[in-house]
């Protein structure tokens, strides 16, 4: 008699940190690694880093889409330099010696413009490194046509995609710390 | 027994304490150990192996670009010079990992069916490349030389040709690119995002736009071959023959 007032039915333990079932036994938690039998100032902290990666891997994403819109922009620049150059040289001896290279850079930043929502790093990487070689090639063949504003648009043109690099890395390695993947 | 059992059941343990876990378990529950350090490792090992990458490729680009467009490097000296450093880089980074990539200089999927085969397809695109790319040169520019025309002749300037445009690009680039790039960007990315930023990044190197239409497809195809037979030499040998096919067009 005595027993069946003594059990009544046990509520199912969860972690605080993730609401995962747990057991008693548990130190800490097998799904998220919260600190069951921790001090509250560790199971504090340890609330606290967490929050602080969903932080991180919101802000990541937004500079992974800035980098891929970069993208996007570069491709929109180059179509428009393309069509600018066709009717401004239309007719000239040498118009397809301009007009190409364009059309070529302009078909390559849409390529990995558009595929930089599927595989982020791989476009990011070859983006950049194109945009650096053509901005040597510009430079190289007319020194005259770079002023202090391109250089600007040229350092936040490649900051955005280094940053979307980063950020595709370490977005890995947050998901990677917590087991998310 | 003790030993049947775990095998049956394949339960794991806690790389740390060494405590069974259930299988679904991503932290240890008594010491709190993160049961993937490897995956972690690798993850937080991609930056460092980006910035490295970088770095060789900087190098790459600076030597490859001095010599071609400022006057003042524009001598036999500079040009050697740059040559010469570019060896030296490549090589120097190719050796960081060395106990991982000298396994790339084995050559143990030799057949000679192949080789031909591989071979046959290069130089069936060499010849098609330079008519092609001679072809839309003159579409392009109509004003221009066709081809730089070799200035020299005799064994001597022939054999400096074909050893500076065939042997040593061959042999370095291949090294450098589908050697030390990829296999920095295999810990990167997957094998076809690796194949793709190499043949990329070797393609637009050669600091050529309308040039891109071929390199591109030149260098996923020697991706393509680096990752499937696991050597370095298919891709050499293609290179050569590639680059030899363009050098006879040239001194011919």
């Amino acid at each position: 008699m005595e027993n069946s007032f003594a059990t009544p039915p046990s509520p199912v333990l969860r972690c605080d940190g993730c609401f995962t079932a747990i057991s008693d036994v548990d130190v800490y938690c097998a799904n998220c690694g919260y600190p069951l039998k921790g001090t509250p100032d560790e199971q504090k902290r340890f609330i606290y880093r967490q929050n602080k990666s969903d932080f991180d891997l919101v802000a990541f994403t937004k500079r992974v889409k800035n980098a891929g819109e970069t993208l996007y922009y570069l491709a929109g620049y180059f179509i428009f330099a393309g069509l600018v150059n066709t009717w401004h040289f239309w007719g000239v001896d040498n118009m397809l010696a301009i007009v190409i290279p364009n059309l070529i850079l302009a078909m390559l930043f849409v390529a990995l413009a558009g595929y930089s929502a599927k595989k982020p790093l791989a476009c990011f990487i070859s983006g950049l490194a194109l945009y650096v070689v053509v901005e040597i090639l510009i430079i190289v063949n007319n020194p005259g046509s770079i002023g202090l504003v391109s250089l600007i648009i040229i350092g936040v043109i490649i900051g955005y995609l280094i940053k979307g690099i980063k950020s595709a890395v370490d977005i890995e390695k947050i998901k990677r710390q917590h087991n998310i993947v | 027994m003790d030993l049947e059992d775990n095998l049956i059941e394949a339960k794991p343990a806690c790389v740390n304490c060494g405590v069974a876990l259930n299988a679904k378990s991503k932290f240890c529950n008594i010491c709190g150990a993160h049961q993937n350090s490897q995956g972690l490792q690798e993850a937080e090992s991609k930056w460092p192996l980006l910035k490295q990458a970088t770095l060789f490729y900087i190098i790459l680009i600076v030597s490859c670009a001095l010599p071609k467009y400022v006057e003042y490097f524009d001598t036999t000296f500079w040009a050697f010079f740059f040559e010469v450093a570019l060896w030296i880089t490549i090589v120097a980074f190719f050796a960081i990992n060395w106990r991982e990539n000298k396994k790339l200089l084995s050559w143990q999927s030799f057949s000679w069916q192949k080789l031909c085969a591989y071979l046959a397809i290069t130089i069936t695109g060499a010849f098609s490349i330079h008519y092609a790319m001679g072809w839309l040169n003159v579409v392009i520019f109509p004003n221009n030389e066709l081809f730089d025309k070799a200035t020299g002749s005799g064994f001597l300037y022939s054999a400096i040709i074909v050893f500076f445009t065939a042997i040593t690009p061959a042999v370095f680039e291949e090294l450098g690119f589908r050697g030390y790039l990829m296999q920095s960007l295999l810990k990167i990315s997957d094998k076809q995002q690796a194949i793709y930023v190499t043949a990329f990044l070797f393609a637009i190197l050669h600091l050529q736009i309308v040039g891109l239409v071929w390199l591109l497809p030149l260098a996923v195809f020697l991706g393509y071959i680096r990752i499937k037979e696991n050597t370095l030499w298919y891709g050499i040998s293609i290179h050569f023959a590639f680059n030899l096919t363009a050098c006879i067009f040239q001194l011919f």
